[in-house]
């Protein structure tokens, strides 16, 4: 076999078929540290991998069927690793953390149902919804102790717009550009968006990791 | 129009070294262009893929097999030789770039410098002059093979550490000079062991960035050395600096080299007009940004201003990030042979 009968399947062929790479994670824990990519064409999300290690299949379906629990995609019947948007819109940024999560996490990983604890006060945080002339709108709340309450939850808020690619309502509440209601997304964005710093921070990381500069070499202090 | 190639990948890539006319630019890559998918795609992950010689070679031809770069570079990190010296590394995982722990370094001055017994038999030498015959055997007569050997200034950095190397620099620049010397043995030795292995060509990093030292040191330290690799390794070398490098650019220009990779954050246009015809430029679609995180059309645009500058081989400005998206990198020859068509050259 030659170095390039085992270059296989032909990566020309795979942009073809299913468009553009929207999202990489470069090791998934769970399966021989493999790289799992989701590329989209014509609104059709699919899950990708170069691998061909047996059982590759089953762990695609696997993730595929996690980005569906975690997130706001459907299966697509008939396939074992595409999906689409019932609201007919990709929302690309958060695509990011719903990758991450349904590689990098353990298979049976479900988002929490009931508040999530403010890191930043004693808030317990959690969000409403309503509908209003046609779309969804979110609002966080918080029980407990801080400070400045309101302060801290229009912050939070920033959050989702920041990582969830929402838009801010005249009422301070904020919604997807698609006006549909996502909320399991907004469980995914939540832990996100109230760590705006921390999450910034979490993201510069990431996107470092694998970069050479003269930084990640050693030879310069790390920018 | 339809633009024609009447050259092949390596036919392009030796005639533009040369300075000697091409049917278009040539798309190399001094550096490197693994990913972590092309990593899958042929089941050669790092670390093993820096370490395993058959597994390097089916990596490394992907450059070419599945990109269409007219180069094939097997060495994709900086610390082969560094490794084989003794240096204290850090492997990393698939995602991450195997590094030299420069806070342990093994040797302090020009006296301790030596070329350990065994040293071109060593896993992490062998395995690139081992795959550049597999590369050669495979694909030489079609893309041009590239090997790559740190320069003096890189190695001292592993092998003194950074900082007490740049105080030497600046407290004894003598022994600093007798450091180089006897450093660029090293380069000697490896690059050589790579020609004889079937390289077309070496990169040669050589890292004085402009983030460390001025162009002035370039001169002092680095000009000279560079001048008697270039006359002795006797194949095309391509010098490497990351950085600001504008300001050592007409130095660069008399090194005898064919030519320097360069860093996109020096305007291509500019480059060009500093260097002229004294030395070829290859480069500089910027990375952590274009590469990385844009999409194909930025790619393109960047492709296009380095035409439009003139720039004699195109390519990444550095080893790519691991996790760059295949559609960017596929953009580069795409948008290199459209230009052509464009301006029916």
């Amino acid at each position: 076999m030659t170095v390039a009968e085992r270059a296989r399947p032909r990566i020309m062929e795979v942009i073809e078929r299913y468009g553009r790479c929207m999202e990489l994670v470069p090791i998934d824990p769970n399966f021989h540290d493999i790289s799992v990519a989701l590329y989209e064409k014509h609104g059709t999300a699919t899950v990708w991998t170069f691998s061909r290690r047996e059982g590759v299949e089953d762990r695609i379906r696997q993730i595929r069927d996690q980005i569906a629990a975690l997130g706001y995609m459907e299966p697509v019947d008939g396939t074992y690793n595409q999906l689409r948007p019932p609201c007919g819109v990709i929302h690309y940024r958060p695509l990011k953390f719903l990758m991450m999560q349904a590689v990098e996490k353990d298979p049976g990983f479900t988002h929490s149902e009931g508040p999530v604890k403010d890191l930043r006060s004693d808030l317990m945080l959690t969000f409403e919804s309503t509908e209003v002339d046609g779309r969804t709108v979110y609002h966080v709340t918080g029980e407990g102790e801080a400070r400045n309450p309101a302060g801290r939850l229009r912050a939070i808020t920033g959050g989702f717009v920041r990582y969830g690619e929402m838009v801010r309502t005249e009422d301070g509440g904020v919604s997807f550009n698609c006006r549909a209601r996502h909320d399991q997304l907004m469980r995914l964005l939540l832990p996100y968006a109230r760590n705006v710093s921390g999450t910034q921070d979490m993201l510069d990381a990431d996107a470092l990791r694998g970069q050479m500069t003269t930084g990640t070499l050693g030879f310069t202090p790390p920018t | 129009m339809t633009f024609v190639e009447t050259m092949t990948p390596r036919e392009r890539v030796l005639s533009a070294l040369a300075g000697g006319p091409v049917d278009r630019p040539p798309v190399a890559n001094p550096t490197n262009v693994a990913t972590v998918e092309l990593m899958d795609l042929t089941e050669a992950p790092f670390p093993d893929a820096n370490r395993d010689p058959e597994l390097n070679a089916r990596l490394a031809a992907t450059g070419y097999t599945e990109l269409g770069f007219d180069s094939i570079m097997p060495y994709f990190s900086i610390i082969q030789e560094s490794s084989a010296l003794g240096c204290e590394m850090q492997w990393e995982q698939k995602d991450n770039w195997p590094t030299v722990r420069m806070t342990n370094p093994i040797w302090k001055g020009p006296d301790d410098v030596h070329i350990p017994p065994g040293f071109l038999e060593h896993q992490d030498t062998i395995a690139m002059t081992r795959s550049i015959s597999i590369l050669k055997e495979e694909y030489g007569d079609e893309v041009a093979i590239i090997g790559k050997t740190m320069g003096p200034w890189t190695l001292a950095y592993h092998v003194f550490g950074v900082e007490p190397f740049l105080l030497m620099t600046i407290d004894d620049p003598d022994m600093t000079m007798r450091c180089l010397h006897n450093l660029k043995e090293i380069s000697m030795l490896f690059g050589e062991a790579q020609i004889d292995a079937g390289a077309d060509a070496l990169t040669f990093p050589d890292h004085a960035t402009g983030d460390l030292v001025s162009g002035e040191y370039y001169r002092r330290f680095l000009l000279e050395i560079h001048q008697e690799m270039s006359e002795r390794l006797g194949v095309p070398l391509i010098l490497h600096i990351c950085g600001k490098t504008l300001d050592r650019m007409d130095y660069i220009a008399e090194n005898g080299m064919s030519m320097f990779h360069f860093d996109s954050r020096n305007d291509p246009a500019e480059a060009k007009t500093i260097v002229g015809d004294r030395i070829g430029l290859v480069g500089n679609i910027n990375n952590p940004v274009t590469l990385y995180s844009k999409g194909p059309e930025e790619v393109r645009e960047e492709v296009y201003r380095c035409m439009d500058a003139g720039i004699d081989m195109i390519a990444p400005e550095c080893a790519i990030p691991l996790a760059t998206k295949l559609e960017n990198l596929l953009e580069i020859p795409k948008a290199v042979r459209e230009w052509c068509a464009e301006r029916g050259e």
